[in-house]
C-alpha cells in the first residue's frame, strides 16, 4: 500500500474534492439507473395521490403463472382486437375510469374525481397528481389528450373510436390544465363514464413520433424492446418468447397502494403461458405449471373438482355469465340474392306464432343439463340473471310446452301429415337447417337438442356444422342460411354496448342486417326506446325503458334465447385476494392485489 | 449438370405454382380476418370495412398477389393482419423451433431405423424379425394423436416430464447445463412421438430394400468368399440398397417443416404448427401462405438434396 501511495502524484484539496464529487455523482447515477431498471416498488413520493385499495394486506414476491389459449398479437392498445392481446394489455395499461368487475360499477382510476354538467354533455375529469408511467416519466393531461387524439383519428381505424362517437360526432377533448381534462359530447350519453373503461392511456413521449409518422399501427408489436413500452398498469413488459410466454414484471411506479401504504402490486412477475386449448390448459393446471385457470368447461370443472382437495387448488362457480346463446332465423331481405329456397321458408320464420312454437318446444333445462352439466341457467331474454342492475325480473319464463307449441302452429295454419310431419298451409313439409360453429362443441350440442325437440313437433331440422368464419360469412355477408345458433354479450353489463344489436340499423342486428328503416312496428318501438335510454341520465328511468325493450324482445322473439353458462374458474389455494368476477377479465381484474400466502409458492420469486 | 439445372427449374416452377394455388384457395375460403369484429356490437360495420380496405383485402386477387410477390422479393414474406408485423419475423423464430424438433426426430429415426432394418433383413423369419415387423405394424396402426396423448398421460401421472412447451418459466435464470437439461426434457415427448410415428415406415423400407439386395448374386458371391456379416451388410449391401432410401431421406427433409404440425399443437411446441393453425382459423392470409411456402421450399430443397445424393451415389443417373 505504501508503495502505491508513494507512486501517486500529489493532489490538491480541490482535486480531492472534485474526485469525491465525481465519485458521489457516479454513485448517484448508478443508484438512479438501478432504480429505473429495478422493478422493486418505489418509495411513495410527496404529493403523489395514490389510490388506496381495501384488500387484505399481502406480502411481496412470487411469480403468478396463467395460461392463455393463444399468444397476444400486439401490445398496441389501439390495434389490439383479440382477447389474449387485450388481456395482457389490460395488465400493462390503465384507464381513467374503471368498471369494478366485482361491483359492476364505475370507480375512479387515473382520475381522482369526475363531474358531469347538468345537461349530461360535458364531462370534466381531475387526474391524480404524481402518477408516473412504468418508465418513470410523469403522466398528465397531455398524455390523455394524445391518447384520445389517437383513438379518434379516422386514419388509425381504431375499433374504440365507435365508442367515442355520440350523436354522430366524436367526443371533443380539451386540456384545461396539467391535471384537468374536459370531454364534450354532442348529445347526453347515459353512463358516459363507462366508455372510459379499458381505454388505455398511452405515453405521449414514447408514441408521439410513430403517430406523427403515420406508423402508429406498427408501434408496440411483440418485437418492440420492453424498454420502449411503458404504461400505467400494475405490470410492465419484461420478456416475450415467441410462441411460448410473455413475462411481465412489477411496475415500480404503480399508482395503487394497500391500506398500509405498500405500493402494489405484490407479485414480482406475471407470466402468461401460451397453451393452445382448454384441455391442455387443464393438464398444465393439474401439473402445477399454472396458478390460475379461467373459463373452464363444465366437464373439465367436474374433472378438476375430483382432484382439487389433493392437489391444493380451489375451484369457483361464479354463476351465470353475461353471454347469451340464441337461435336466430334468417329474416334478411333476400330479394336481390339468388336464395329462393331460403326466401320461401322465410314465410314461416317471419310468423311470430312459428317462432313462439319453436321457443315453446325447446327444452332449455335439457340444454343446461346436457350442455353445461347443470352449470348454467336457461334464458328467456337477452339479459342474464347475473346482470343484476339491468335484468327485467318481470319477464315471463314460460315452461316448455309441446302442446302449447302445437296449438300455436295450428293457429298459424300449419297441419300434420299422417306420418307426423309438419306441413305449412301450402302443403310444403317444414324442413330447415341450423348452422353452428363446428369448433364450439357446446353450441353443436345445443343444435342437436333443438333438432330433437323440434322433431317432436314434426319439423325436420338438419344440423350443419360450419367452421366459425364460414358461419360468420353466411350470417353477415351472403345470408345463405336458414337458422343459426350464436352467442353475444359477455362484455359490459350496461345496455349501451348492445345498441348495434337492437337498433334496426345496427351492424349486429343479426336477424335482419342493414334495415333501411325498421321492418316491423316493434322494431321501431325498440329503436325509440334504445335511443331514449341512451340519452337518459337517470338510472331508474333508463331501467324502465330497457325493461320495455326486454319485454318487446321477449314477446316478438327475433332470437329464441337458450341458455348461458356459468363462469367456472380455479386457482391454487395459496393465491390470496383471489376474487374472480363474472365480468371479463374474470380472474386477473385485481391482479395487483394478488399475493402468495407462502414464500416461493410459484415460480422463482421469494417473499421479502 | 443439366439434370440438376432441370430439377432447380422444376423447383422454382413448383414454388410459383404453389403460391398461386395458395392465393386462389385462400380467396375461395369464406370469411376474412376482420369478420370476427362484426360480432362485436361496439364496432361499427364502417370501421370493419375501413380496416379491410387499409389492409388491401378489398383489392382484386391479382393485385394482392402482385403485392405479396413484391413483399417476398423485399424479404418480408407478406404482412400479418393479426400481429401487425412482417410474416418473415413470425416464421423465422418458429421455423427454428420446428427445425430443432424435426431434425432431432429425423436423426433419431434414421439412427434407429437403419441398423434395425439392416439387422432384421439379414434374418428374415426369425423371431426378432417377426417381433420387429409386428411392432412396426402396431405403430403404423396407432395414430400420432394417440401416441402423443399416451406420452402426455405418462408425463402428467409420473411428473417425470414436462407436459408441454419448449422451456420452463425460469429458463433464463438457469445455467448452460440447466438450460440443456430443461430443453432436453421438454423435447422428449414430441421427439419420441415423431420418432415412433416415422420409425415403422423407415424400418420397413430399409428392410425391404436390403432383403432385395441380399438376394443378388454379388452378395451371395461375397458371402461365399467368407466376408463377415457386418462388412457384408454395411459395406456392400447397404450402398446397393441406397437409392430408394436416399429418396426417402429426401422426403423426410421435405417434411421437416410440416411433419410435426399436429404434435406441436398438442404439446404446445412453439413451432410453425400452432402459428399455422391459428392463422388458418383467423384467416391471417399471408401467414398461412408464408407457412405453406416455407414448407414447399423445404420440399424443393429436400428433393434437390436427394437428387444430388443420387447423382453422387448412382453413376447410372449421371449417364442418363
Amino acid at each position: 500500500m505504501n508503495g502505491y501511495n508513494l507512486a501517486q502524484p500529489e493532489r490538491s484539496a480541490h482535486g480531492i474534492y472534485m474526485q469525491r464529487l465525481g465519485c458521489l455523482a457516479t454513485l448517484f447515477l448508478a443508484c438512479a439507473l438501478s432504480c429505473l431498471a429495478s422493478s422493486d416498488p418505489q418509495p411513495l413520493q410527496r404529493g403523489e395521490e395514490l389510490q388506496t385499495t381495501d384488500n387484505e394486506v399481502g406480502r411481496y414476491g412470487g411469480n403468478l403463472v396463467v395460461a392463455q389459449r393463444s399468444e397476444p398479437k400486439t401490445l398496441n392498445p389501439v390495434t389490439a382486437a383479440d382477447a389474449p392481446s387485450r388481456e395482457v394489455i389490460g395488465r400493462l395499461m390503465a384507464d381513467l375510469i374503471h368498471i369494478n368487475r366485482a361491483s359492476q360499477q364505475t370507480e375512479p382510476a387515473l382520475v381522482k374525481s369526475w363531474s358531469m354538467s347538468k345537461d349530461g354533455r360535458v364531462f370534466t375529469v381531475k387526474l391524480r397528481h404524481g402518477v408516473r408511467f412504468s418508465d418513470g416519466q410523469p403522466f398528465d393531461a397531455d398524455d390523455v389528450v394524445f391518447s384520445f387524439q389517437v383513438y379518434l383519428d379516422e386514419k388509425v381505424h381504431s375499433p374504440q373510436r365507435d365508442l367515442l362517437v355520440a350523436g354522430g360526432k366524436p367526443v371533443e377533448v380539451q386540456k384545461i390544465d396539467q391535471y384537468t381534462v374536459r370531454f364534450t359530447l354532442a348529445q347526453p350519453y347515459a353512463a358516459a363514464e363507462r366508455i372510459f373503461d379499458s381505454l388505455a392511456m398511452m405515453p405521449r413521449h414514447l408514441l408521439e413520433k410513430s403517430y406523427a409518422e403515420g406508423k402508429f399501427a406498427q408501434a408496440w408489436t411483440l418485437n418492440t424492446s420492453p424498454a420502449e413500452v411503458a404504461g400505467l398498469g400494475p405490470f410492465r413488459m419484461k420478456e416475450y418468447v415467441a410462441g411460448q410466454r410473455i413475462v411481465l414484471e412489477r411496475n415500480p411506479y404503480y399508482w395503487k397502494a394497500d391500506r398500509n401504504k405498500n405500493r402494489l402490486p405484490y407479485l414480482d412477475e406475471l407470466i402468461f403461458l401460451f397453451v393452445g386449448n382448454e384441455d391442455a390448459q387443464v393438464l398444465r393446471f393439474q401439473a402445477g405449471d399454472t396458478d390460475v385457470i379461467s373459463r373452464v368447461s363444465a366437464e373439465n370443472y367436474a374433472l378438476l373438482s375430483k382432484e382439487a382437495p389433493s392437489r391444493g387448488f380451489e375451484l369457483f362457480d361464479l354463476g351465470p355469465s353475461l353471454e347469451y346463446n340464441f337461435l336466430v332465423f334468417n329474416l334478411n331481405d333476400l330479394k336481390s340474392r339468388n336464395l329462393d329456397k331460403i326466401a320461401n321458408k322465410q314465410a314461416w320464420f317471419e310468423d311470430l306464432k312459428f317462432r313462439q312454437a319453436v321457443s315453446s318446444a325447446i327444452d332449455r333445462d335439457d340444454i343446461v343439463k346436457l350442455v353445461y352439466a347443470g352449470r348454467g341457467v336457461p334464458l328467456w331474454g337477452n339479459v342474464s340473471p347475473s346482470n343484476k342492475f339491468w335484468v327485467d325480473q318481470a319477464l315471463p319464463h314460460p315452461s316448455r310446452s309441446l302442446e302449447g307449441a302445437r296449438k300455436q302452429l295450428k293457429a298459424a295454419g300449419f297441419s300434420w301429415r299422417g306420418d307426423g310431419q309438419l306441413m305449412d298451409h301450402q302443403g310444403q313439409p317444414v324442413e330447415f337447417s341450423i348452422i353452428a360453429s363446428s369448433s364450439n362443441a357446446q353450441r353443436m350440442k345445443m343444435a342437436t337438442i333443438i333438432q330433437d325437440d323440434l322433431s317432436k313437433l314434426g319439423m325436420n331440422v338438419h344440423v350443419v356444422p360450419l367452421e366459425f368464419r364460414a358461419l360468420l360469412d353466411r350470417v353477415f355477408q351472403t345470408y345463405d342460411y336458414e337458422a343459426s345458433i350464436m352467442a353475444l354479450g359477455g362484455g359490459d353489463a350496461d345496455p349501451n354496448p348492445e345498441l348495434n344489436v337492437w337498433l334496426s340499423s345496427g351492424g349486429t342486428h343479426l336477424w335482419h342486417l342493414g334495415e333501411p328503416k325498421p321492418a316491423t312496428d316493434w322494431e321501431a318501438q325498440i329503436d325509440q326506446l334504445m335511443q331514449k335510454q341512451m340519452v337518459e341520465l337517470k338510472y331508474s328511468r333508463r331501467k324502465h325503458l330497457y325493461d320495455q325493450v326486454q319485454e318487446l324482445i321477449g314477446q316478438n322473439l327475433p332470437c329464441v334465447f337458450l341458455a348461458t353458462p356459468n363462469i367456472l374458474v380455479g386457482a391454487k389455494k395459496n393465491v390470496a385476494n383471489f376474487r374472480p368476477a363474472i365480468l371479463e377479465p374474470n380472474t386477473l381484474w385485481n391482479v395487483e392485489q394478488l399475493y402468495f400466502r407462502q414464500a416461493g409458492a410459484s415460480g422463482s420469486g421469494a417473499a421479502r | 449438370m443439366k439434370y440438376l439445372e432441370r430439377r432447380v427449374i422444376h423447383g422454382i416452377l413448383l414454388l410459383i405454382g404453389v403460391s398461386v394455388l395458395c392465393f386462389l384457395f385462400s380467396d375461395l375460403a369464406p370469411g376474412s380476418f376482420f369478420d370476427e369484429m362484426k360480432l362485436n356490437p361496439q364496432i361499427s360495420s364502417e370501421t370493419v370495412a375501413a380496416l379491410r380496405s387499409q389492409y388491401g383485402l378489398d383489392k382484386p386477387l391479382p393485385v394482392r398477389y402482385a403485392r405479396w410477390v413484391e413483399s417476398v422479393l423485399g424479404g418480408e414474406w407478406g404482412y400479418s393482419f393479426a400481429y401487425n408485423s412482417s410474416v418473415r419475423s413470425l416464421l423465422v423464430v418458429r421455423a427454428r423451433n420446428t427445425l430443432l424438433l424435426t431434425t432431432l426426430a429425423t436423426l433419431f429415426s434414421w439412427l434407429v431405423a437403419v441398423p434395425l432394418g439392416v439387422w432384421i433383413s439379414n434374418h428374415p423369419g426369425k423371431w426378432y424379425d417377426r417381433l420387429s415387423m409386428g411392432g412396426t405394424s402396431l405403430l403404423l396402426s396407432v395414430p400420432e394423436l394417440v401416441l402423443v396423448f399416451g406420452l402426455l398421460y405418462f408425463a402428467i401421472r409420473t411428473h417425470a416430464l414436462p407436459v408441454g412447451g419448449m422451456t420452463s418459466v425460469g429458463f433464463d435464470q438457469l445455467g448452460l447445463w440447466g438450460k440443456t437439461i430443461d430443453l432436453v426434457t421438454h423435447l422428449i415427448v414430441p421427439v419420441t412421438t415423431l420418432v415412433l410415428a416415422s420409425l415403422p415406415v423407415l424400418v420397413r423400407h430399409v428392410r425391404a430394400s436390403m432383403v432385395e439386395v441380399l438376394k443378388l448374386p454379388f452378395i451371395q458371391a461375397a458371402r461365399g468368399h467368407g466376408i463377415g456379416p457386418a462388412r457384408l451388410l454395411f459395406r456392400y449391401a447397404l450402398p446397393a440398397a441406397g437409392n430408394p432410401l436416399i429418396s426417402l431421406f429426401g422426403l423426410s427433409v421435405a417434411g421437416l417443416l410440416s411433419g410435426s404440425l399436429l404434435v406441436e399443437v398438442i404439446t404446445g411446441w412453439p413451432g410453425i404448427g400452432p402459428l399455422l393453425l391459428e392463422a388458418s382459423m383467423s384467416r391471417d392470409l399471408y401467414v398461412v401462405v408464408g407457412a405453406v411456402m416455407s414448407s414447399t421450399l423445404f420440399m424443393v430443397f429436400g428433393s434437390l438434396l436427394a437428387d444430388v445424393m443420387l447423382v453422387v451415389v448412382d453413376p447410372r443417373i449421371r449417364v442418363e
